[in-house]
């Protein structure tokens, strides 16, 4: 096709209005244009807050992993079960994530930047529309996504905020659920949302969620970290212990499974950062760890079951080679079945390593993820099972454990013997990660979608329970 | 040599005449994106097909926010669209709305002028109108729903577009929302009820089927509306309770189950595989039998209209086949074929016991099981390996040859060969005996038996025709020598009466009657044919020898003249009548 020549709109059925999508998350907060294929803005959801000349002050976007300043403390707006805690919080980090890449900055008051200021012999001009452009989303309709149990009241406050304090002339607030499987390119699908602090099946049909069948556990990326965390505490030469990158002057190359020869960096009482600053950093260099080392055993059987051959599973996994790993203090390790083990309790609750420390309870079988797709699909109608079973939607960076589609595709198939199984999940690793976001970008530059904003007058008239009413 | 001088040579004017060949060639233009070398190849002439048209033209310019409103929505919103600049560009690019005053016309006229292209697709079902209170208290009462219940129900229905899965999803009536304030009320306010599908289905149809028949009674339906009507007040709950509790069941097989099924399925596509691949067997079987094709499944016949159809064909089948089947055992054979349908019960027939094509044999196999075709079906199949009765070959028409004629001959050809004879006049002797006989020169059904049958027709009809011709020979000698006979016996008299002096011309008289016989001679060979027994001579010499048998046999007497005449004497009978032959025939 000829790249300047514009595509009939009924075919193509975009239609531009410069609409911002923003999908905040657990670990990352995802914003950009209506009609791109990836999130211009992506900001972690983790904020820093530290005092400054007796002014507390906050550090948002990456910078939060850089600089290690005095009490410097970490904290994340959003709950562990992905609805919102800390409101103020919530609407100081999304605002960031699309003024600092998106909108520009907040134009200072016009009162008194002196741009307004009158020339000798000329009447003022009108200054009734002035207030709503001071607002940093008043050119740009805004698309959120929530999670599928957002309750009334998070989803009120949330238009509150995007009508009034972002000033926003156009707001729908969209379920994660479905927007990804929009971004699959399916109107109804079985979303498997493997996210940081949460895993969700959500079922949709027609691009509504089917809200019986929603199901959520904590079983997220975050709790995979805790089970390697309880890994590194049992680990047989020695325990190992996580230093993050800004404790580390220097370090020298040592043999595997010995000792770490480095030097460490000191921080008096008084300029330390909070302890949940090293949490934070400990979390990026297990993300790491996950990204290279972790692998899902590929099943047909669990773990701990015998194989098809007899041999036991774990002698199986014994046998496959290693994967190495260097820790930031120089430590290095090996690892053979461990790296199995700790992802096995996403689909076997009894594989669990248990640590007492350990923020998350043991599982319950009722949490792993077969369990939560049988229980979403018993919530729905059985005519629509089948159809949903064919239409698996795998999303969410966890997701993108080695092997993990394989190991879903294994347990569905002994689920359900019967129907056609069958996985959609994107290769592409921006696809699967954000994927909510670009079901949005997608929903939101379609031209038969902007019947469905609700628009500021609506928003005015009938308060914030519209949301309820409209965005179903 | 310069070319002035070529030119003052040749007579040729002088420069300065324009050389229009070169300036043509300057006046054609390169178009754009071909390359200089390329052009020149192109020569003079233009190519007929313009090569530089999918040329980038650029980045295409957007204007930066023509506002256009939605129509589709109920309220004012107006967002910023992105859209194409228009290629002239003397509209304003953008439009302020704010400041609107003099291109209020202007901007008016554009969004009267553009219809929002995405309004077509907002588009909502259409409902029948909602009951009255009145219409709610003597129609659609109901036990199980109170009024406010199917409100809500109607509701959701109308704002999920019927998207029963949703409906059934998000239905949460909380039956006490009225009454909360009394304290007293909300002690007797019924217990959250769970519904199911089926019953708000249950309910909605009933409702909108009864509104649809009360806004037009069924009797002033249209087609369609009844048809709705109908299905919606045939609704129901319990049947489609049932069909989910087995679509559950289905869906949760273990994976054993499933494997067996699997493996079930298979072996009936074996099945039915086989049974296709017997019943096409058969009928090329039956189609080799020459009988009238009929559908193999007997499904037809099951009522009395494919019945009567039956019986039509077979009478059919067998009228044209009764003018052929007057005389002899050939004629007859082909109908048997045709007439088994009709007398099915007739246990002489093997054929028809099996046949699945006859009525009888139709209606056995409807009332089998599948596991009985089946069966039949094994048995067919060892059937197949099996040798055959002779009762069998006949049937299917097995035969076994010693030695075959190498490559393909019909049997119709056959039989025309056995009724050309070696002359022409034996020939139509033959064909004048068939005619007689009423049996068709060029067979009709040249099966096997009745060619066998025809076979020894012909050589019945040949051996009477060499019998006629010996006999009429035979007669003719006995006819010469009664006459050479009353001839010696006239001149004995005669010799007895004059004595001595008649002596003399005895041998006279011999002469005399002797010419009489070489005139029937020549009239028999001008009679019989062009071509003398030169030609067929082994008939001829089997004819000669068996004349001189039986001539040696009744008159030896006559043996000095067979020698002389004897070809001569059998066609001088050979042009006696047919009378003879036919005598002798009958």
């Amino acid at each position: 096709m000829n790249a300047s020549v514009p595509p009939s709109a009924a075919e193509y059925g975009g239609d531009e209005v410069s609409a911002i999508v923003l999908d905040p998350g657990f670990s990352t907060t995802r914003a950009g244009f209506a009609g791109e294929d990836t999130p211009k803005s992506l900001v972690p959801t983790y904020y820093g807050k530290y005092s400054f000349e007796g002014q507390e002050k906050l550090i948002f976007g990456d910078d939060v992993f850089v600089t290690p300043r005095p009490s410097l403390s970490v904290g994340n707006p959003m709950g562990r079960d992905g609805v919102v805690e800390d409101w103020d919080m919530a609407e100081k980090l999304w605002e960031y994530s699309f003024t600092s890449r998106l909108t520009g900055a907040k134009p200072s008051n016009p009162l008194h930047n002196g741009l307004n200021d009158l020339v000798e012999g000329e009447l003022p001009t009108e200054m009734e529309g002035v207030e709503t452009n001071e607002k940093p989303l008043a050119d740009s309709p805004l698309l959120m996504s929530e999670c599928s149990w957002n309750p009334t009241k998070a989803r009120e406050k949330t238009i509150e905020i995007a009508m009034e304090k972002w000033g926003t002339p156009a707001f729908y607030l969209a379920r994660n659920g479905v927007l990804a499987s929009f971004a699959a390119g399916k109107a109804s699908a079985l979303v498997v949302d493997i996210g940081a602090s949460n895993i969700s099946v959500t079922p949709v049909h027609d691009g509504m969620v089917l809200k019986r069948g929603v199901q959520h556990s904590p079983l997220g990326g975050d709790y995979i970290s805790s089970q390697i965390r309880a890994l590194f505490k049992t680990n047989t030469p020695q325990p190992i212990t996580i230093t993050p990158h800004y404790l580390i002057s220097s370090k020298t190359a040592v043999e595997a499974g010995q000792p770490p020869q480095a030097k460490y960096k000191t921080f008096p009482p008084e300029k330390a950062p909070d302890a949940s600053y090293r949490s934070l950093l400990e979390e990026r260099t297990l993300t790491e760890f996950k990204e290279c080392v972790v692998q899902v055993w590929p099943g047909p059987t669990k773990l701990s079951a015998p194989g098809p051959n007899g041999v036991p599973n774990e002698e199986m996994a014994r046998s496959t080679p290693g994967r190495p790993f260097e820790f930031p203090d120089g430590y290095n390790q090996v690892f053979g079945v461990d790296r199995y083990r700790v992802v096995e309790s996403l689909f076997d609750a009894k594989a669990t390593i248990l640590d007492p420390d350990s923020q998350f309870p043991a599982p319950t079988p009722a949490q792993t993820i077969p369990e939560l797709i049988k229980a979403a699909l018993n919530g729905v109608d059985v005519d629509l099972r089948p159809h949903l079973l064919a239409n698996v939607v795998v999303t969410g960076a966890s997701s993108l454990l080695y092997g993990f589609t394989d190991r879903l595709n294994q347990e569905l198939m002994q689920l359900y013997p019967g129907p056609r199984v069958r996985i959609s999940a994107p290769g592409n690793t921006s696809e699967r990660r954000f994927s909510s976001w670009i079901g949005g970008s997608i929903l939101a530059s379609l031209g038969t979608f902007h019947q469905m904003w609700i628009s500021k007058k609506e928003f005015d008239e009938h308060g914030p329970n519209i949301v309820e009413k409209r965005c179903k | 040599m310069a070319a002035a001088d070529v030119r003052d040579m040749l007579d040729l004017p002088a420069e300065g005449q324009p050389r229009p060949h070169k300036k043509q060639k300057v006046v054609e233009k390169r178009p754009e994106g071909i390359t200089r070398e390329l052009f020149a190849l192109l020569g003079e002439r233009a190519p007929p097909i313009a090569i530089n048209e999918n040329r980038y033209k650029g980045r295409p310019k957007w204007q930066t926010k023509a506002r256009v409103r939605p129509c589709a929505r109920s309220d004012d919103l107006v967002l910023r669209h992105w859209q194409r600049e228009p290629e002239s560009t003397n509209i304003p690019a953008i439009e302020d709305t704010r400041a609107e005053g003099e291109t209020k016309e202007q901007g008016e006229h554009k969004t009267a002028d553009r219809e929002y292209p995405f309004a077509k697709y907002n588009i909502k079902l259409k409902f029948s109108n909602r009951y009255t209170t009145d219409e709610y208290n003597r129609h659609l009462r109901s036990e199980d729903w109170s009024r406010e219940e199917t409100d809500y129900l109607m509701d959701l229905v109308e704002e999920y577009d019927l998207r029963w899965v949703v409906i059934a999803d998000r239905y949460d009536f909380q039956p006490q929302r009225v009454d909360n304030t009394e304290e007293t009320s909300s002690a007797l306010v019924p217990s959250k009820q769970f519904r199911t599908m089926e019953q708000m289905k249950a309910r909605y149809y009933f409702v909108a089927a009864s509104m649809l028949a009360l806004e037009h009674p069924p009797s002033e339906m249209s087609e369609a509306e009844f048809d709705l009507h109908e299905r919606m007040m045939k609704f129901d709950p319990e049947r489609e309770r049932h069909r989910k509790e087995l679509a559950a069941l289905q869906l949760n097989r273990t994976a054993d189950e499933v494997r067996e099924e699997t493996v079930l399925l298979e072996e009936l596509k074996r099945i039915t595989a086989n049974e296709q691949e017997f019943v096409t067997e058969r009928r090329e079987l039956y189609s080799r039998l020459d009988v009238p094709i009929s559908v193999s499944n007997a499904t037809n016949y099951h009522n009395s209209q494919g019945l009567s159809h039956l019986l039509q064909t077979l009478l059919q089948a067998d009228k044209s086949k009764k003018r052929r089947s007057i005389l002899g055992p050939d004629g007859i054979a082909p109908t048997s074929g045709g007439q088994t349908p009709t007398i099915p019960n007739a246990p002489g027939s093997a054929r028809d016991s099996s046949r699945a094509d006859t009525p009888n044999g139709g209606t056995t196999q409807s009332t089998t099981t599948k596991k009985a075709a089946a069966a039949a079906n094994r048995e067919a199949a060892q059937q197949a390996i099996r040798t055959l009765t002779p009762a069998e070959e006949a049937r299917y028409g097995v035969q076994h040859h010693d030695r075959l004629a190498p490559g393909v001959q019909f049997r119709s050809d056959r039989a025309q060969k056995l009724t050309q004879a070696k002359s022409h006049v034996q020939t139509q002797k033959l064909a004048s005996a068939l005619a007689e006989l009423e049996v068709p020169l060029r067979l009709f059904m040249p099966t096997e038996r009745v060619v066998k049958e025809f076979e020894k027709l012909i050589h019945s009809v040949n051996l009477l025709l060499d019998a006629r011709k010996v006999a009429e020979k035979v007669e003719s000698e006995i006819r010469v020598l009664e006459a050479a006979k009353e001839e010696r016996e006239r001149k004995a008299k005669e010799l007895r009466e004059k004595d001595k002096p008649e002596v003399k011309s005895e041998q006279q008289d011999n002469d005399v009657p002797i010419p009489p016989a070489p005139a029937p001679v020549a009239a028999g060979d001008a009679s019989q044919t062009g071509q003398p027994a030169k030609t067929n001579e082994g008939q001829a010499e089997l004819n000669g020898s068996s004349t001189t048998n039986n001539v040696a046999d009744s008159e030896p007497s006559t043996q000095e003249q067979e020698g002389v005449s004897h070809k001569r004497s059998a066609s001088v009978l050979s042009n006696g009548s047919d009378k003879s032959s036919k005598r002798q025939k009958k």
